[in-house]
């Protein structure tokens, strides 16, 4: 228990550094463009008529007090962490006024629930067919999956989406092809909504699922094929252990670690997947929040998107970085051993 | 009126498909026969490099492949009649394996003492844990090793001599009347093998337990056991009693694998015995 909560905060230091690493550079990057959210504001709002100049002074202070860009640059970096640990990042220059953190918190779930919801069952659906195609190499069903999934793991995302939005929303149009939901309905949580947004989250999630679980089983079964040869495989056999539970505690979980690493990795690609999920299907998520926001030189909206994905798929790792011992005994060690050295 | 043997091999063989979209077929093993005595145990060498069939051999014996041809009694009964998970129990009561690499004999994600207390209650009808601990430690100490050494620990948290005589440990937990031993001393350092090798003559001498050896190792073979078989390319070449057929090999392989042994001695101006066998 003593090594597990080493292990624990030694992750959580990684998560920190990693969020504070990550936070530095879209800071930087996002002030070193040459965008002045300022006097965008001020040119929007006086481009329909004369202003005093006295107006537009004032306006000035209270924006750059807004976007955080009083005294010098110690100065508005302090003030922009103090911002950020509250969750504040400023008014929206494309929505103005509203906040960045309305408009993400908006975006988010929408963009959480397919994204990670797609990739998790990707994840399980790949894992568990290929772990019983490695186990059963002879079984003619898991075959013809294995032809399936080596066909469609090719194949770019992007094309996997346009296939299926062509074919369920073109040629045989029974699904909706953009949008989360019906716009005609209210968002609120009554069962007529929820259904249009499950109904509206198919295409987007069969794409996902179909480009990215090909992958996966590929991977599993070649690491299952790897392990049922071991002796410790073949003394369980004879020993007449079950066959359900020499699959699941002997040969899947043992083949597990390296797939949970990949699983970790792609959480962490969920935001560049948004990114093009999004724009394909409508989809009002993060993505699209960001590509719009880049379009139109929303400063504070793409450092509060950048920020929150930074903040979300570091937590998506730290999480699975604490589940890896639970499954393998050697991630223990290997972490105990680091500490003794 | 001679006992029942313990095991009979009559002409046995194994052939393989060689993948998916090949017809060639490869033989592994082909026309191997020999007996173990019931009433008389012994260490029975089956000698051979690598590919010669040994282990397919081995994993016939142990009923985890059925053979293509010919036929595995033990005690008399076909090892195919063995279907039911209550046979299947018995026959492993019976014939217990070792395998060649301690790495991989256990479970990465099971605690090693784990394996014992199962055995001692699937094999040994061991009521409760505090039996079972008891069986544990008495084939643990035979071994060499003592409960509280593994006790609570997992494969990898053990060493590679630790962790094949806890395999052993285990495969004596059952009082088996046949153990398959597929190389257990390759993958462990020279001083722990001649540990093992001593071990098995004692099982054989004082638990009346036979041991089928399969060895690449002619020195302890040479050592351990009272007959051999040398194989190769999944055929009985030679076959007779140990020393003897050691000492002077009359297949043209039997001869290759003893010089090829012999020369680094021969070079050192040694004489023509391995050099185990006299310690």
């Amino acid at each position: 228990m003593l090594a597990y909560g080493r292990h624990l905060l030694k992750r959580l230091g990684q998560f920190v550094l990693v969020v504070f690493i990550g936070v530095n550079i879209t800071y930087i990057v996002t002030h070193a463009t040459p965008i002045n959210p300022v006097e965008q504001t001020i040119a929007a709002v006086t481009n329909f008529g004369n202003t005093s100049p006295d107006a537009i002074e004032d306006m000035r202070r209270s924006l750059k007090a807004l976007y955080g860009l009083e005294g010098n640059i110690w100065e508005q970096y302090v003030g922009f962490w103090g911002r950020v640990l509250v969750g504040d990042f400023g008014p929206s220059l494309s929505a103005f006024p509203t906040p960045v953190s309305t408009l993400i918190g908006r975006a988010l779930p929408w963009t959480i629930g397919l994204l990670l919801v797609a990739t998790v069952m990707a994840w399980l659906l790949g894992n568990l067919l290929g772990g019983l195609a490695g186990y059963f190499p002879r079984s003619r069903t898991f075959r013809v999956v294995g032809v399936i999934a080596m066909a469609l793991h090719p194949i770019p995302y992007y094309i996997v989406a346009f296939v299926l939005l062509i074919i369920f929303g073109f040629l045989w149009p029974i699904l909706p092809i953009a949008g989360g939901s019906g716009m005609n309905i209210r968002q609120a949580f009554t069962a007529e909504f929820v259904l249009s947004t499950l109904k509206h989250s198919i295409l987007p999630a069969l794409s996902l699922v179909l480009a990215s679980a090909g992958g996966w089983f590929i991977g599993m079964r070649a690491l299952v094929s790897n392990v049922v040869t071991e002796d410790y495989v073949t003394y369980a056999e004879l020993a007449g252990v079950p066959k359900r539970r020499i699959l699941g505690f002997y040969v899947m979980r043992n083949a597990l670690a390296p797939q949970l690493t990949g699983l970790a990795m792609s959480l962490g690609a969920i935001f560049n997947g948004a990114i093009i999920t999004e724009q394909v299907f409508g989809y009002p998520g993060v993505g699209t929040l960001l590509v719009e926001a880049v379009h139109k030189g929303d400063y504070s909206l793409v450092l509060g998107v950048t920020t929150v994905s930074i903040i979300a798929v570091a937590a998506a790792v730290f999480i699975i970085d604490l589940l890896a011992p639970l499954i393998d005994p050697r991630v223990r060690a290997v972490d105990t051993a680091e500490a003794h050295a | 009126m001679s006992a029942m043997p313990l095991l009979e091999l009559r002409d046995v063989g194994r052939t393989f498909s060689a993948g998916i979209f090949s017809r060639r077929r490869v033989r592994a093993v082909a026309g191997v026969s020999f007996e173990l005595a019931g009433d008389r145990p012994e260490v029975f060498a089956v000698i051979g490099e690598s590919g010669s069939g040994k282990t397919t051999l081995a994993r016939m014996i142990l009923g985890a492949i059925a053979p293509t041809a010919g036929l595995i009694l033990f005690r008399g009964r076909d090892l195919r009649s063995l279907r039911s998970s209550h046979d299947r129990l018995d026959f492993m009561r019976a014939v217990q394996p070792i395998f060649q690499n301690p790495f991989e004999a256990f479970n990465p994600l099971k605690r090693v003492d784990r394996y014992l207390y199962a055995s001692a209650r699937r094999f040994a009808a061991a009521a409760g844990i505090a039996e079972a601990e008891r069986l544990a430690d008495t084939a643990l100490h035979q071994v060499g090793l003592t409960l509280a050494e593994v006790k609570g620990r997992f494969p990898h948290e053990l060493s590679g001599g630790q962790l094949q005589r806890s395999a052993i440990a285990r495969a004596l937990i059952s009082r088996p009347s046949l153990i398959v031993a597929d190389e257990p001393v390759s993958m462990i350092d020279a001083s722990l093998r001649m540990t093992v090798t001593n071990l098995f003559r004692s099982l054989r001498d004082q638990l009346g337990v036979s041991i089928v050896y399969i060895t690449h190792d002619l020195a302890t073979a040479y050592y351990v056991s009272d007959r051999i078989i040398i194989m190769r390319k999944g055929e009985v070449v030679e076959r007779g009693d140990a020393a003897e057929v050691l000492r002077a090999p009359r297949h043209p392989y039997s001869i290759l694998l003893k010089d090829s042994v012999l020369s680094i001695e021969g070079a050192n101006g040694g004489d023509a015995t391995p050099s185990h066998a006299t310690t």
